[in-house]
């Protein structure tokens, strides 16, 4: 297998071998010795060409599990192609015009984006203070840390039906009994309109995400030197202070990742409100991603499901982009 | 850790263990009722149960075929998982021992997919399936898990660009080829992120259920997480049956995430740390 590589045109090979101006053999670094296999001339050209064997795997996972699907799903969404008939036409910009004139397509993006960056802020904000708090010592602590990480284990599929349970207006539901046995409130209906549905899948989003984030920032605020804390007591910092000043900002590296994790899964949310509510009441908790799957698989409406997929994907793309270039920067500004 | 009086740690540790009470309701709560008949349940649904009934668990065994979809999820996660770590330590072997210009351009393509959802790609693949006959089928599962193998390679080559190069230099010079040292030496040595990126992806597809519910039609090809929210419809009013299959469900990821707590913990931190 190894002895069929010497195909590749010599003067590529060459081109790569030679040191590059600025990389000289003393850089010290990780990296830097890795790039010393460079100078080490044509006798590791055999070996060269080998190593890009190993790559091929990933790059054919690559093409046909992302490139062509995504270049196919451009294509589709500028046709009327329904997967049954092999007469496919342009309809130009058709399909986008249509996801636009199209309600449940709009409630489903901005509940998405509801979703997404509210759980987003929620989780952030209780998940810093959690960490600080889980980094003291109590007792119990170890059960605590365990106890509120364990909900972002299981399936969100299946949390979500048993929270569909837990908020029930029926007698199982315990927070409709906890309420009318304490408050004598009549059953709230969590799951049935519009605003408290939503509220309850972003509660429940929360519920399940945020001991993973707060374990997330704990890992981070474990590699903070004590000095910073001891040079603050001299100081007189209060804790209030010592918080604000010292560690969100020294957390922010952790909150980048944190967030964008948050968002970008956020935003790709199918299985947690589909199970806790089916998407309802309406379709007030409907999730692109829901839209996708029923307009492209189960309407066989290719062209407007993959539209809808190409738009989802523009949106991921800004989203990250914006989020990433405000966190490094604020990163910056706080270093 | 800084001094506070035995007061503030009392008090902290029980308003936190109150809290973490409050988090683990819902798993009390579907435990607690899978030891009830449907009556005690509807009267006092977080009560203790009166008796060890293990009705239900019979009930259930009997009537679904759990251990049908727990071979299934475990077939493929195994599958899968072993075809990302293979292939994305092998591209990161590849890519990092060359350093060239092209393999750099490879790195940054790749890191396109990285923001490219599922969902983005589902119908072309949907489509794709069906000239291919992977629609219901296990295996074509694994063929969409391996899109994982792009993720798992940018966290091992990061990984791997801290192996002191002298050992491979070593190894080098003893005559070791590309395809021993990649096996004897390199993977030996990355073992630690093999194992971080093993298990995040072991979880991510276990509990896949966007996957399954698209391309998998028959209930003898279900995973664990399709057959209990297709069961669901089932038991509408037999909540006890329904907590039941549940916790039967929950039981292999929960007892994955005990034997791994302290991998898990420390790949968070690991993540964060490097940013």
């Amino acid at each position: 297998m190894l002895s069929a590589s010497p195909r590749t045109p010599q003067g590529e090979l060459t081109r790569d071998v030679r040191p590059r101006p600025g990389t000289s053999p003393q850089v010290v670094g990780p990296s830097g010795r890795w790039q010393l296999l460079r100078v080490l001339g044509p006798a590791r050209r055999r070996e060269q060409v080998s190593l890009r064997l190993f790559v091929i795997p990933l790059v054919i996972i690559f093409i046909a599990l992302f490139a062509l699907p995504v270049a196919r799903s451009l294509y589709f969404s500028f046709t009327n192609f329904g997967g049954y008939s092999n007469k496919v036409s342009f309809v130009g910009l058709a399909n986008y015009r249509a996801l636009f004139s199209n309600a449940t397509v709009l409630t489903g993006l901005a509940f998405t984006l509801t979703y997404a960056l509210g759980r987003a802020l929620i989780v952030t904000v209780l998940a810093i203070p959690l960490a600080v708090v889980l980094n003291r010592k109590f007792v119990g602590r170890n059960f605590v840390r365990a106890a509120m990480f364990f909900p972002a284990v299981p399936s969100a599929a299946i949390l979500g039906l048993v929270w569909a349970f837990i908020l029930a207006p029926i007698s199982v539901g315990v927070v409709n009994s906890a309420l009318g046995a304490l408050f004598g409130v009549g059953p709230v209906p969590w799951l049935s309109t519009n605003f408290l549905a939503r509220l309850s899948v972003v509660v429940v989003g929360v519920w399940q995400q945020l001991g993973w984030h707060a374990m997330l920032y704990l890992a981070y605020l474990q590699s903070i030197p004590g000095d910073y804390y001891d040079a603050a007591d001299v100081d007189g910092a209060s804790s209030r202070q010592r918080f604000f000043y010292i560690t969100v900002p020294l957390l922010a590296p952790a909150m980048t990742i944190s967030i964008v994790l948050l968002v970008v899964f956020g935003l790709q949310e199918y299985a947690l409100p589909l199970a806790l509510t089916g998407g309802g009441p309406g379709y007030a908790t409907y999730t692109v991603s829901q839209t996708i799957i029923t307009l492209g698989i189960s309407n066989a409406q290719y062209g407007q499901g993959a539209a809808l997929s190409i738009l989802f994907l523009l949106m991921v793309a800004v989203v990250l982009v914006v989020q990433i270039s405000i966190l490094r920067r604020r990163e910056a500004r706080l270093r | 850790m800084r001094k506070g009086s035995w007061v503030t740690r009392l008090a902290t540790s029980v308003v936190m263990l109150s809290v973490a009470f409050t988090f683990a309701v819902p798993f009390y709560y579907i435990v607690v009722n899978t030891f009830k008949t449907q009556q005690q349940t509807s009267v006092s649904p977080l009560g203790l149960p009166t008796s060890l009934n293990l009705t239900n668990y019979k009930n259930v065994w009997d009537n679904i075929p759990v251990l049908q979809s727990f071979g299934n999820t475990l077939r493929v996660t195994v599958l899968s998982v072993v075809v990302m770590l293979l292939v994305g330590s092998m591209a990161a072997y590849g890519i990092v021992m060359r350093k060239t210009r092209s393999s750099r351009r490879i790195h940054v393509v790749l890191l396109l997919a990285l923001a490219v959802p599922f969902q983005v790609t589902l119908i072309p693949i949907y489509e794709a399936f069906v000239s291919l006959h992977l629609i219901d089928s296990l295996n074509g599962l694994v063929v969409i898990y391996c899109g994982g193998a792009i993720f798992s390679y940018f966290l091992i080559q990061g990984y791997m660009l801290t192996i002191p190069y002298e050992i491979i230099e070593a190894a080098r010079i003893d005559g070791c080829g590309t395809v021993r040292m990649y096996w004897r030496i390199v993977l030996p040595l990355i073992r630690p992120v093999l194992v971080t990126v093993g298990i995040f992806q072991t979880i991510w597809v276990w509990n896949d259920f966007l996957a399954p519910s698209v391309f998998i039609i028959s209930p003898q090809n279900y995973t664990l997480v399709l057959q209990v929210y297709q069961a669901v419809g089932q038991y509408t009013t037999n909540w006890p049956a329904f907590m039941t299959l549940t916790v039967l469900s929950l039981i292999p990821i929960t007892v994955f995430f005990l034997w791994m707590q302290r991998h898990i913990v420390s790949g968070l931190a690991a993540g964060a740390v490097k940013g």
